[in-house]
């Protein structure tokens, strides 16, 4: 009824088209339940680890599984349908598997479109190899030797510049390998255990950010050396950094408590990497946003001392298995294997100090986040169920049960508002918002089936 | 449940019912309690709500009993109700573990054989509800898909089974449809090259017959004639003499028309065993067979049925027409036997004519083999070559007791060179031998006493059973004693002949004997018996009051023994481990807390059986240990009990 009346304010101009978006966004969000209509019939025989749809049509989901297979679905049009039209089945477009002569011999750890076109994509795996596929000849186009497991590999989604597919691995090391040139542009050192994670800011295409089985989350700037930031979880800030337009007034005033302790304690974090950094960089991190006359004078009187031990600083007690960034790049989720999650501002690098309910989390392998469009909640796969916690309070606000076994990733698909989950249970499952107005036109003709499901009282 | 009961009012009800009929130790839901739960859950949604959160609370109950009485309620209610399936398969998956037991750290409680059945009816529900719900709910299919394809659990598989059966039998009949199409398109072909054959062999057989006809008339009659015309005149004669006449017709074969009655038996057979038997099967095909062209159906039909007949009538001239004809079994799975058996009677009959017309006899000879014939295959052809023989010769009494001594060999191809006493060439087998292995001597001869050697053949003794006589002494019940023992029955001495009522019956024997011996004793005899007969019921009577006695003091013995036990339990109840649970029970359901009889209850399933420990405490207590245990005990175990059992209470 009330979409009705807000379609009505749209129309006549006093709800803005973009809020009414929002609005229509969220609460197909908040309705998200298991898909009856929607069946991706997966074709792994292990664990799905990997799921990520295409980032320019929206149309093609790519998955990456245990079995060293790696398949693509349509998710737009269904191949087969099953029970007169009810259940829409989207069977793989194709496959590629250890049968493959250049296809992956174990585990694929992580499998990522290229971020332009779906013409590429690439496929990390347990036995040490990176492969960039050819979608349309489902061939390999170059691959990289790792000197380990690959457990993660991303690509900028804003990149203009450069092609370059970061790779965490076992090794310490980060590599940044360059489909262009077919060679490892860069090698990212300061990770002291293999790295779980690894992630592109969506506000920078230079800026890294990666996780490790040594519980530091580090922001390398790639276009210098040696890192830039470590996170501590002990640095911390309360709550969401105000509105830019409320954060001036507030600079202005310094009457904020929290927001100039957490200010003046970042200027501590930051300023030793400073110092290793070369000396005009305030004008390349574009994410920085702080007065430049608070960070010369914080740059004075830093302490050498600091490095080392800044350096040596956690996000997490154990392994970081899973970051996210917000699509708007402020913030930053990441899941540990001490079972947190920790949102942290991006820009200060301070622990944000959301408790998030989270019970358990899958500790021994790397989790794949996703969040909304607009940041408002994130979505963990926490053992058997997948939980989506509001990004700011923490809170539960729906919990998706349906794996049997434990859930390694989800992607979340803004377009359709789609959540895509993948478990050890080989299944790849389709959470989408309850039939509501949208689609009230394609459920009279499946009205003749549904009479069916009724009920059916014989006595 | 109390503090359950005052959060939602409405659905107290409901909730009381589901706990009612879960609390059960019957493999069943008490149906009218299930009627009424149905009832008031239909009634309204709140209701359907309630009662979906106390069966699932139920579920979680750690006593397989409880979780089998819920299951089957929940299919009741998931088979009916929209919105409890919707509730329901939100988490299916807990519903799943609980039920199927399929995580490894949540393991199906005890009894374990309820918790079998229960696992297998939660399988067999779960593929019920997809088969009928399936489409319409994403979880289920993924339950059933993980169960089926990653847990590789066993399905019942229920529809699969049926469709593949009806498959099956449809693809079946399409064949043999096929087949019989063929076959109708083949006869459609062969129809009269078919009947042709057929016409033939009738034709013959029925030239055949009239020239053993004409010689008859012709050739035997003359003699009679001439005699009967001179001797006999009265019409009993005639009569007489026109019987032994068609006698005589039935029977006459010898060297001269020999060859005719070996043709007309040859063509009997062919025209029973062949044309018959093809014309049985055209007219079942026909009638099977599903063709458009009706007119060619229907005219080869009548036709056929009209050959048949013709066969039959034909068929039973020959039989008429008295020469022995060979019994020709229908089947035609005993072809290969069929040669066999006739084989050897072909040889006696056509010894018969040789020993001066002894018609009688050849023809008892035939009428023995075709009644041993159909006999066990296996000693067929000893036996038949002994009537044979017996044909031929006259002397059979001498043979006979042979015969009776003889033993019965198995069949066996060494029958085939049975009494020969020759060499064997080797390599002369019809086959063809090449040299792979060097150089084949055709001439290679096993000697005969090699082949008598390869002969030998071993038979096993086999013991022959005779029956083992009942014992038949009488019984006090009434009736004879049915035990077989070999020399003496354990109750009734050693085992004597005995007449229908029980009596020894070599006891008159004895007494003829006597009176053989001692004639004249016989009265004294008959007294002395009758006096011993007397004693000896007296004797019984006497011992049969005295078990009598025995047996009704024996009775009273137990009676207060029970009594004594029933006291000491009594005593003792709410002090062992054991009873503990009833008397909670019990007080718990506001029945008379010292019920002496053990009602069955879940807790009485999930314990296990009596110690010798439990007994021996419950000898031990006296009253006042009783009392101070009671006390210490009830309250441990009240706890425990209600925590293990939280919806009992």
């Amino acid at each position: 009824m009330s979409m009705w009346k807000k379609i009505g304010d749209r129309e006549t101009g006093r709800l803005c088209t973009n809020r009414f978006a929002n609005y229509v966004r969220s609460s197909r969000v908040s309705s998200l339940s298991l898909s009856n209509y929607k069946d991706i019939v997966s074709a792994h025989r292990g664990s799905v680890n990997s799921l990520q749809v295409d980032l320019t049509e929206g149309r093609y989901l790519l998955s990456g599984a245990s079995d060293a297979s790696a398949a693509v679905y349509d998710i737009q049009q269904a191949t087969d349908f099953e029970g007169s039209g009810l259940v829409a089945k989207h069977r793989p477009l194709f496959v590629v598997d250890k049968r493959h002569e250049h296809g992956h011999k174990y585990a694929v750890s992580s499998a990522i479109w290229y971020p332009i076109d779906t013409g590429v994509f690439i496929t990390g795996s347990y036995d040490h190899f990176i492969n960039v596929w050819d979608t349309n000849t489902t061939q390999v186009a170059v691959n990289f030797k790792m000197p380990g497991k690959v457990y993660r590999t991303a690509m900028s989604s804003l990149s203009m510049s450069h092609m370059l597919i970061a790779a965490g691995t076992e090794d310490v090391q980060v590599r940044l390998c360059d489909i262009a040139s077919g060679a490892f542009a860069h090698t990212l050192s300061g990770h002291r255990d293999g790295v779980m994670t690894v992630e592109w800011s969506t506000s920078s295409e230079w800026v890294l950010m990666t996780g490790g089985c040594d519980g530091a989350i580090r922001f390398w700037d790639i276009r210098r050396a040696g890192c830039y930031r470590v996170l501590d979880q002990s640095q911390s800030q309360l709550g969401r950094r105000p509105p830019l337009l409320q954060r001036a007034t507030v600079n202005k005033a310094s009457t904020s408590k929290s927001s100039s302790a957490g200010q003046s304690s970042s200027m501590k974090t930051r300023t030793p990497q400073r110092k290793i950094a070369n000396g005009n960089v305030s004008k390349q991190f574009p994410i920085s946003r702080l007065p430049a006359q608070a960070k010369g004078s914080m740059r004075q009187r830093l302490h050498p001392g600091l490095l080392s031990s800044q350096d040596r600083a956690t996000a997490h007690y154990g392994a970081v298995t899973g970051l996210k960034v917000t699509e708007d790049g402020m913030y930053l989720l990441s899941a540990g294997s001490d079972s947190r999650l920790r949102l942290w501002d991006v820009e200060s690098g301070f622990n944000t100090l959301v408790n998030f309910e989270t019970v358990r989390l899958q500790t021994s392998k790397m989790i794949q986040l996703a969040t909304t469009q607009d940041s408002s909640l994130v979505f963990v796969p926490c053992m058997t169920a997948v939980k989506a916690f509001d990004v700011w309070s923490g809170k539960t606000s729906l919990i998706f049960r349906g794996h049997y076994e434990n859930v390694n990733c989800c992607w979340f698909s803004s377009q359709d508002q789609e959540l895509y989950t993948g478990g050890n249970d080989r299944q790849i499952l389709v959470w989408s918002p309850s039939k509501s107005f949208v689609e009230e036109g394609k459920d009279t003709r499946k009205g003749q089936v549904h009479s069916v499901d009724e009920d059916n009282w014989s006595d | 449940m109390e503090e359950r009961d005052g959060e939602e009012g409405g659905g107290g009800k409901v909730r009381s019912l589901i706990e009612k009929a879960t609390n059960s130790i019957s493999p069943e839901v008490d149906p009218r309690l299930l009627k009424a739960i149905k009832f008031l859950v239909r009634s309204s949604d709140s209701e359907l709500r309630v009662a979906y959160e106390t069966l699932m609370h139920s579920m979680k109950t750690n006593h397989s009993q409880v979780r089998y009485l819920s299951l089957l309620i929940i299919d009741e209610l998931f088979m009916r109700s929209k919105l409890f399936r919707t509730l329901l398969v939100v988490n299916l998956d807990q519903l799943l573990s609980l039920s199927v037991g399929f995580r490894r750290n949540l393991p199906l409680p005890a009894p374990p054989a309820i918790a079998s059945t229960l696992r297998l009816k939660a399988i067999e529900f779960l593929e019920k509800w997809n088969a009928s719900f399936g489409f319409h709910y994403r979880q289920l299919r993924l339950g059933v898909d993980y169960l089926k394809n990653t847990l590789r659990l066993q399905f019942p598989n229920i529809q699969a089974n049926a469709t593949r059966i009806q498959q099956e039998r449809r693809e079946r009949e399409l064949r043999t449809r096929e087949i019989l199409l063929n076959k109708f398109e083949m006869l459609k072909e062969n129809f009269d090259s078919i009947k042709s054959e057929i016409q033939l062999t009738v034709d013959e057989i029925g030239e055949c017959l009239d020239i053993v006809r004409t010689k008859e008339e012709n050739m035997p009659l003359d003699p009679i004639d001439d005699e009967g015309f001179e001797e006999f005149r009265s019409s009993e004669l005639q009569q007489l003499r026109l019987d032994s006449l068609k006698e005589a017709e039935k029977v006459h074969e010898n060297s001269d028309n020999k060859v005719v009655f070996d043709t007309l038996r040859e063509l009997y057979k062919l025209l029973v065993s062949k044309h018959l038997v093809a014309v049985h099967e055209w007219v079942s095909v026909l009638v099977r067979v599903e063709v458009t062209d009706h007119r060619f159906r229907d005219s080869a039909l009548k036709e056929f049925i009209d050959i048949r007949n013709h066969i039959r009538s034909i068929q039973r001239k020959c039989e008429e027409s008295g020469c022995a004809l060979p019994k020709i079994k229908d089947d035609d799975e005993e072809d290969i036997w069929e040669e066999g058996k006739i084989e050897p009677f072909e040889k006696g009959s056509s010894s018969t004519p040789n020993k001066d017309a002894r018609v009688l006899s050849g023809k008892s000879t035939s009428n023995k083999v075709k009644n041993e014939a159909p006999e066990s295959s296996n000693k067929s052809k000893i036996k038949l070559t002994r009537t044979s023989e017996e044909g031929v010769n006259d002397s059979g009494s001498l043979k006979d007791k042979l015969k009776a001594e003889a033993p019965v060999l198995n069949w066996g191809s060494f029958l085939d060179n049975w009494g020969s006493n020759r060499d064997v060439l080797a390599n002369q087998r019809g086959l063809e031998l090449e040299g792979h292995w060097g150089r084949v001597d055709y001439d290679a001869v096993i000697p005969a006493k090699k082949i008598a050697e390869l002969n030998v053949h071993t038979t096993v003794y086999k013991e022959e059973r005779n029956e083992i006589q009942p014992c038949r002494a009488p019984l006090s019940k009434g009736g004879l004693c049915q035990r077989r023992d070999l020399k003496i029955c354990p109750f009734h001495g050693p085992i004597i002949p005995r007449d229908d009522e029980g009596k020894p019956a070599n006891v008159n024997p004895t007494l003829g004997d006597n009176v053989l011996d001692l004639g004249t004793d016989l009265v004294e005899e008959l007294a002395r018996k009758a006096v011993k007969n007397v004693r000896e019921r007296d004797k019984e009577e006497a011992r049969k009051r005295e078990i009598d006695k025995q047996a009704m003091k024996r009775a009273k013995l137990a009676k207060v023994r029970e009594h004594n036990e029933a006291v000491l339990r009594d005593a003792a109840v709410a002090s062992t481990s054991r009873s503990m649970v009833v008397g909670d029970l019990d007080a718990t359901s506001d029945a008379p807390p010292m019920s002496k009889s053990k009602k069955q209850t879940l807790a009485s399933m999930l314990r296990n059986k009596v110690t010798a420990k439990d007994r021996l405490a419950q000898r031990l207590l006296n009253t006042r240990a009783r009392d101070a245990t009671t006390r210490q005990l009830t309250v441990g175990e009240d706890e425990n009990y209600r925590e293990a059992f939280p919806n009992q209470w």
